[in-house]
């Protein structure tokens, strides 16, 4: 809209002050080491896969290094959970929490995909206030008010967008037990604290809150473009597990597509003794010969058996052996 | 736990656990965990599909120098927009026109995270409630997952397998309702492995197009079609009814772990813009983030002549002075204003001194 407004006869360069992606000056360029990480890993060729839907270990391993640093308990990297950006982590969050009826508390001003993302799931959310002459504390009695049995969440972020202040410790610890819900703690901004505040991630009170911590490498490295962020379960006390919350997080990650090939082959049920549809089939075989193949009715397609040619020629051949051997052995007898 | 709520407020949800145990890769998982730890012989994988990891496999080098040059470049680290960029959307584009008898555009193509999320964005932009959709058994899960994830109904129409695995026709004209918004077709066929004729296709775009329903066609095999059928796209219909046409460059480059696919309108009369989907999908694509930074000030209206409020700040200040800041309001804080200080340091000098001069020419005479 803004940019619209200008006035084409200027002459003079325009001045973008409205937006925050710097990656494209050249004194905001990302290091060295992070394109020869990226480059490694391409020219490894191990990494064109189809990755687990919760991400590598290795990247995992790092991220819950890298947040363990400051924390009084530890995080292992089954607490972490890749994700395409912070854009990512935040609609994972909202997904699994939005329930009929449930509301979120936003701080104001904040950052607007929450709004987006909480409108687009049909998730109430509620406002409160941070005080500007109380350099944007939370206003703590309004929080109290508007927390209620179906509140599912309220969204802390520290260091702050957009108003860049930084949570003390006190403060911090006062806010999250006001409203006794599940905090979402986006620390996209962490490490880029100003000011004579020492910075304190919200995870640190873990074991207070259960706390699902967002964070991503956009800002630190300015690689926004690179797309890598995570979303991580803060909470030594176990609730997020009992509550059914990792479970849903796994789950949403997991609806994921798998590849696929091509040749498929009728089962003659009649001449196998002992085996009655393609499921049984396969698990007896995976037991008893140590090849995988998938039953037709995962594809919707009961009693055929979907087998892969895209693997190494001798693999093939020896996995083919084996299933023979398996026929014959299962054939009925006459 | 000091004081906690008597009850936290949170819980899972059922649908998402469920919908995951139905793909493929929940059905490997339940083999996987019957073999037999005993059997010293190697796991021998019949059952998957991605062969990228064996080295008979490898993508090739091009593909790769291909990823190494534009990261040297350091112009593609920025966020970029949400369709794509266009050069990306232009190569697609020139690809899939080879053998069209219209142009698609650029502005045709929407780039997305694989062709799992080309499927994801065309069911969220086709459900609404009471519609369904007829998917082919049998298909491709994630389509099932998809739908029931979106609440959008489906129902199945049978490929014949004495047939060469064609759509059974008679069986789409009978489930078809007014709900109908689309139909799926795979082409090459997944996980039949067969090649629609041309003069089926044209069978099944004027079946869709009498029933008033679009065509995704999911094309993610395409040019790697076997047997002696000619591979016909299915956007080559694109005048008899709208295709949206899904690919991806996963399965011909081996790299299905880069997540690039492509939604496609292929719609030269125009319906799809018309009916609203072409918003749809932009504005599904556009429920985005944006990048922020964080100097923000009070603007002390008081002071100025002739401005009411942030936004009428903003809207002169970029016509006056070519100076782009944006107003509180968009971030929930009417009459701040919020200025970023990440960018070269002439271009903030230089930036700050024409606010200063449009403050000054706006002051309110005393």
């Amino acid at each position: 809209m803004l940019m619209e407004r200008l006035n084409k006869e200027d002459s003079r360069p325009v001045i973008p002050l409205g937006h925050g992606d710097p990656s494209h000056f050249s004194s905001f360029r990302t290091a060295a080491a992070a394109e020869d990480a990226i480059i490694d890993s391409l020219r490894s060729a191990k990494y064109n896969c189809y990755a687990p839907a919760v991400g590598i270990l290795p990247a995992r391993r790092a991220i819950a290094d890298y947040l363990n640093r400051d924390l009084p308990y530890k995080l292992s990297p089954d607490d972490v959970y890749l994700t395409i950006g912070c854009t990512q982590a935040i609609e994972v969050a909202l997904a699994v929490l939005v329930h009929p009826g449930a509301n979120i508390l936003l701080p104001r001003p904040g950052y607007p995909y929450y709004e987006a993302c909480a409108a687009y799931n049909g998730l109430e959310f509620r406002h409160f206030d941070l005080l500007p002459e109380r350099d944007w504390a939370v206003d703590l009695n309004a929080v109290e008010g508007l927390a209620d049995e179906n509140t599912v969440a309220m969204v802390i972020i520290n260091p702050r967008n957009p108003c860049g202040n930084v949570f003390s410790y006190e403060h911090l610890k006062k806010t999250m037990t006001r409203s006794w819900c599940l905090d979402i703690g986006d620390e996209a901004y962490d490490n880029l604290a100003f000011g004579s505040t020492p910075y304190v991630p919200t995870r640190v009170l873990g074991s207070t809150v259960p706390v699902l911590t967002l964070g991503l490498i956009s800002k630190k490295w300015i690689v926004p473009g690179w797309r890598l962020g995570w979303l991580v379960t803060s909470d030594p006390n176990g609730i997020l597990r009992e509550s059914g919350i990792i479970e849903s997080i796994k789950g949403f990650l997991n609806i994921s597509s798998d590849p696929a090939t091509f040749i498929q082959v009728k089962l003659n049920l009649s001449m196998l003794e002992g085996i009655d549809n393609d499921m049984e089939f396969c698990l007896k075989l995976a037991k008893e010969e140590s090849v995988i193949i998938l039953p037709g009715v995962a594809m919707g397609l009961k009693n055929w058996l979907r087998i892969t040619f895209a693997v190494e020629p001798s693999s093939l051949e020896e996995g083919l052996t084996r299933i023979k051997a398996f026929c014959q052995r299962h054939a009925k007898k006459h | 736990m000091e004081n906690g709520p008597k009850k936290w407020g949170f819980q899972g949800k059922q649908e998402l656990n469920a919908a995951a145990a139905t793909t493929v890769r929940g059905f490997l998982n339940m083999l996987m965990g019957n073999l037999n730890k005993d059997d010293s012989r190697p796991v021998i994988p019949l059952g998957h599909g991605d062969p990228s990891h064996f080295p008979s496999f490898a993508t090739t080098p091009a593909a790769a120098d291909a990823i190494v040059d534009a990261l040297r470049q350091g112009k593609y680290n920025c966020y970029a927009p949400t369709v794509g960029i266009l050069p990306a959307r232009r190569a697609i584009a020139d690809y899939l026109n080879r053998d069209l008898p219209y142009k698609l555009l650029a502005d045709d193509v929407y780039l997305t995270i694989g062709c799992t999320q080309a499927i994801e964005v065309v069911s969220s932009v086709l459900s609404r409630p009471g519609a369904n959709i007829l998917l082919p058994i049998p298909g491709f899960p994630y389509y099932e997952t998809c739908a029931a994830y979106n609440r959008l109904e489906v129902r199945h129409f049978d490929l014949l397998p004495e047939k060469g695995w064609e759509v059974d026709l008679d069986a789409i004209e009978t489930i078809a309702d007014e709900n109908t918004v689309a139909m799926v077709i795979i082409n090459p066929g997944n996980p039949c492995g067969n090649v629609f004729s041309y003069d089926h296709l044209k069978k099944v775009a004027e079946t869709a197009r009498k029933l008033g329903i679009l065509v995704i066609a999911d094309e993610v095999y395409d040019s790697l079609a076997f047997g002696s059928t000619q591979y016909v796209p299915m956007r080559v219909f694109g005048s008899t009814v709208p295709v949206l046409t899904l690919g991806s460059i996963s399965k011909r480059w081996i790299v299905p772990g880069w997540r690039l696919g492509w939604l496609v309108t292929s719609d030269p009369n125009g319906i799809l813009q018309k009916s609203g989907v072409i918003d749809s999908i932009i504005g599904f694509l556009n429920i985005s983030s944006d990048p922020a930074t964080f100097i923000q000030v009070k603007l002390n209206l008081s002071m100025l002549e002739d401005i009411n409020d942030d936004m009428e700040f903003c809207l002169k200040l970029a016509k006056e002075e070519s100076v782009i800041i944006l107003p509180g309001i968009a971030v929930g804080l009417k009459n701040w204003l919020r200025i970023t200080f990440a960018i070269e340091s002439s271009s903030l000098e230089e930036g700050l001194a024409r606010v200063k001069a449009f403050c000054q020419r706006h002051a309110k005479k005393q």
